[in-house]
């Protein structure tokens, strides 16, 4: 069975990596491959969004299946198929303890996690996507160790490049265009935030060190959700007359679920923790352990505790307002360089959905999106943020849109897109060059994507230092055309502060984030 | 290449060589003349123009010899479809690709370093699919070979740029004839910023006197001026299909001064009115006054 177990994890874990990679642009309109599958299967991302937004995900009937496996077979996902699952198996390698007594009972920590989620979000306050397991690990790959990875061969190659041996460099430079080809990111790609994710995601991972599967034992929300579906799964273990109460089945489990003292009482097997691995099945000495349909086992029911459960809805209920009095909030309040992705939805509504994968901070041409710190709240952490010094968003690409696992950004079809406003540019006088220092420079207006430029020019004398006259040409936005994509800023010559930049005022999303009548 | 395919290029080239190529007596006393010489060829069929307007100006083989490894260099500066008339018609770029190759050329490269995503501009243009399938090795800039290049140009001392360009043994420049807000059009001479490096923006500052700077480094062969579509109106990058004009002609030659001083006249100005062209001929790098050239229009 473990041997099944592992081409399965090891088929998921390929898939997994191949959709990731995919996550990029080749040039084309679309993407070409379902890059979101595996948030599309997510329950615990469908039923969050259901109840903070009152709205169903996109491909939300795939999480349909998840939910149909887990309450036949269990809580299989984790054990055969989740990606995180199995990085967390590999690491667990490392380490020999695969259970801590004392921590035992912790394993309710993830349900009262669960009910606190839920709760927040049946009064609107999605926060799912920051602990949901495939959220996190897609954040984590795309923002912290995809480019961590892409900048560590980079620089391996570039300096055997740099050796300038041609033997050499000619060999290493083919397998260099092969990875581009496949494993590379077309530009190093750069990401705000990516020690604090990537911090985190390490210390998730590492917390194997300490017990094997300790995030799937005791912190996953998506397990949670998927042991309450689990409870009464069809699939059931049962303990046959021959088992001798050896205890190697409770040292093998991979989740706690079988018990700890006389391993052999089935009625206090845990089918909630359960993850399907057989490990038990596998190890038993006299064959004593098996896996069917039909059988009567009873299993130990999930006892998380009245209070606990109390507390976990209490904490739900204040997380709201806590969240929510802030001034990111307030209606009239607006952080102008909140930039959010064409195709977003209104903002209140736009963070009752996101769950901040960062999908479309991987798919972002030219690099511009970036996760939000606290520029849209603490419940808006880690969503996406337009960032035009780095990147601006490409005039004809949809692609955010395409990949978005929730509708938070819509996908828009080429036409529309090109209409979106995210924002408008306005000038700095004072750094631009025509203006500031009477010289010519026509960048902006060069790059501006729109068919009747956003950007024009009004003709302007200017003196200079010997009184001489100097006919210049000095840029003007056109409010109604411009659409805020800020290549305008990331292409400005002036360096540092732009001489040029796009806010959020005049967002198509908003009406009262507006300038002109 | 099959069987068949030599015995047809076999007897082609042999017919080639047997007879005299019109162009000889050009040779000797006239040489000044024959180096302007531009032939504007028109036709509904871009690469069928492309290729009536090499011949006419005595075929690749004068050009290209075997074994050169070639830069063809068009514009593919923005993610825009080739009816949008902001980047090289692709059937003029493999063409002209396709024409290198049957002249014995070892490699044809196609690149360009373009201001929006690279990847988009690349396929939306069609540019890559066409010169891809015309034999030539289209590839991305790779931002580590730019190299810094002594100019002594007017503006332009030093430039970091492009080593494939610099190592080439032939360049040929196919750059599109568009409306630019700057330098007014955008043609020949302003196709070489797609090989710069650096914060080329910059020379925005002194868009004419730079341009002619780039002649002093990068010698292209021939050049083929794509007016299959030309963009009259909210240049380089339009967008709008009612600011693409469709003149169905391309320009070949060797003077590139010349060439945008023949492409101004699509647009109804002069040579003159550019600031380039004007300068350019002032500084003896090419020929402005279109009456001195010898211009052969045809038809195809």
């Amino acid at each position: 069975m473990k041997r099944l177990r592992l081409i399965s994890q090891a088929l998921f874990v390929v898939l997994f990596l191949f959709l990731f990679s995919q996550t990029e642009s080749k040039g084309v309109d679309e993407l070409g491959y379902p890059v979101r599958l595996f948030l599309d299967f997510d329950p615990l991302v469908l039923i969050t969004t259901l109840l903070s937004a009152h709205a169903v995900a996109v491909a939300f009937y795939l999480s349909f299946i998840m939910i149909a496996v887990t309450i036949i077979f269990g809580r299989v996902f984790c054990g055969w198929a989740c990606p995180l699952g199995t990085l967390h198996n590999l690491i667990g390698t490392l380490e020999k303890t695969r259970s801590h007594p004392s921590l035992r009972q912790w394993y309710r920590f993830k349900y009262c996690l669960l009910i606190f989620l839920m709760v927040s979000a049946l009064f609107t306050l999605q926060l799912v996507g920051i602990v949901d397991p495939l959220s996190v690990l897609i954040r984590s790959l795309s923002l912290s160790v995809n480019p961590l990875f892409n900048s560590g061969i980079r620089a391996v190659f570039d300096s055997i490049y740099d050796l300038n041996i041609k033997a050499m460099s000619d060999a290493s430079e083919s397998i260099y265009t092969l990875l581009k080809k496949g494993a590379l990111s077309f530009y190093q790609p750069y990401y705000r935030q990516n020690i604090l994710i990537g911090v985190i995601f390490f210390f998730i991972v590492g917390l194997n060190l300490y017990e094997k599967r300790f995030w799937c034992k005791y912190l996953c929300p998506l397990g949670a959700l998927l042991g309450i579906l689990s409870r009464h799964a069809f699939l059931k273990r049962s303990v046959s007359e021959g088992c001798t109460s050896c205890g190697l089945c409770t040292r093998q489990c991979q989740s706690n679920a079988v018990p700890e003292d006389m391993p052999g009482k089935i009625n206090l097997w845990r089918q909630t923790e359960c993850i399907g691995c057989r490990n038990c099945d596998d190890i038993c000495p006299q064959n004593a352990i098996s896996f069917g349909f039909g059988k009567e086992v009873r299993s130990a029911p999930i006892d998380v505790g009245r209070r606990r459960v109390m507390a976990s809805l209490a904490t739900g209920l204040v997380a709201v307002p806590l969240l929510r009095t802030t001034p990111f909030s307030k209606k009239e309040f607006s952080d102008s360089s909140l930039i959010r992705p064409p195709g977003s939805l209104e903002e209140a509504e736009f963070l009752k959905r996101c769950v901040k994968c960062g999908e479309c901070m991987k798919v972002c041409i030219t690099n511009g999106l970036q996760p939000a710190l606290l520029e849209a709240g603490l419940e808006g952490i880690w969503s996406p943020v337009l960032v035009p010094r780095l990147g601006y968003c490409e005039y004809r690409c949809t692609l955010c849109g395409q990949v978005c696992p929730t509708g938070a950004i819509k996908k828009l079809r080429l036409e529309e897109k090109m209409r979106v406003k995210i924002g408008i540019a306005m000038i700095d006088r004072g750094r631009c060059l025509p203006y500031a220092h009477a010289t010519p420079c026509i960048v902006c207006e060069e790059v501006c994507p729109t068919p009747k430029k956003a950007i024009w020019f009004e003709k302007a004398t200017a003196l200079d230092r010997g009184e001489n006259k100097i006919e210049v040409k000095q840029p003007r936005v056109d409010l109604e055309l411009c659409i805020g994509c800020g290549i305008c800023e990331t292409k400005c010559p002036v360096r540092g502060r732009p001489a040029i930049y796009v806010t959020s005022v005049g967002e198509s999303r908003s009406r009262e984030n507006q300038l002109l009548l | 290449m099959d069987r068949r395919e030599f015995l047809r290029t076999a007897v082609i080239a042999g017919i080639g060589f047997s007879i005299p190529s019109p162009m000889d007596f050009l040779n000797g006393p006239c040489e000044a003349y024959a180096k302007s010489d531009l032939v504007v060829a028109t036709g509904p069929n871009p690469a069928k123009i492309t290729r009536a307007a090499i011949e006419a100006l005595g075929g690749m083989k004068k050009f290209i010899s075997r074994g050169d490894i070639v830069v063809v260099k068009p514009n593919i500066g923005w993610d825009r479809l080739p009816e949008q008339a902001a980047t090289t018609n692709p059937e003029v770029v493999a063409a002209v690709v396709q024409m290198c190759l049957e002249s014995g050329a070892k490699k044809v490269k196609v690149f360009d370093r373009p201001v929006n995503d690279p990847r988009r501009c690349y396929v939306q243009s069609g540019i890559h699919q066409a010169a891809m399938a015309a034999g030539a090795e289209v590839s991305y800039i790779d931002e580590r070979r730019f190299r810094e290049t002594t100019i002594n140009g007017l503006v332009l001392k030093t430039w970091p740029l492009y080593e494939d360009v610099l190592n080439a043994d032939k360049i040929i420049n196919v750059p599109i004839a568009k409306h630019h807000s700057h330098a007014k059009l955008t043609m020949s001479l302003k196709n070489w910023m797609g090989v710069m490096g650096g914060s080329r923006s910059h020379i925005h500052q002194r868009i004419d006197e730079s341009l002619v700077d780039l002649l002093l480094a990068i010698k292209p062969t021939l050049t083929i001026l794509d007016a299959v579509r030309i963009l009259v109106r909210n240049g380089p990058q339009g967008g709008n299909l009612a600011d693409v004009k469709r003149l169905d002609t391309v320009i070949a030659g060797t003077d590139q001064v010349a060439i945008d001083s023949f492409g101004a006249t699509l647009f109804g100005l002069k040579g003159g009115d550019l600031g380039y062209v004007r300068i350019g001929e002032q500084r003896g790098l090419g020929i402005m006054d279109l009456s001195k050239l010898s211009i052969r229009k045809i038809a195809a």
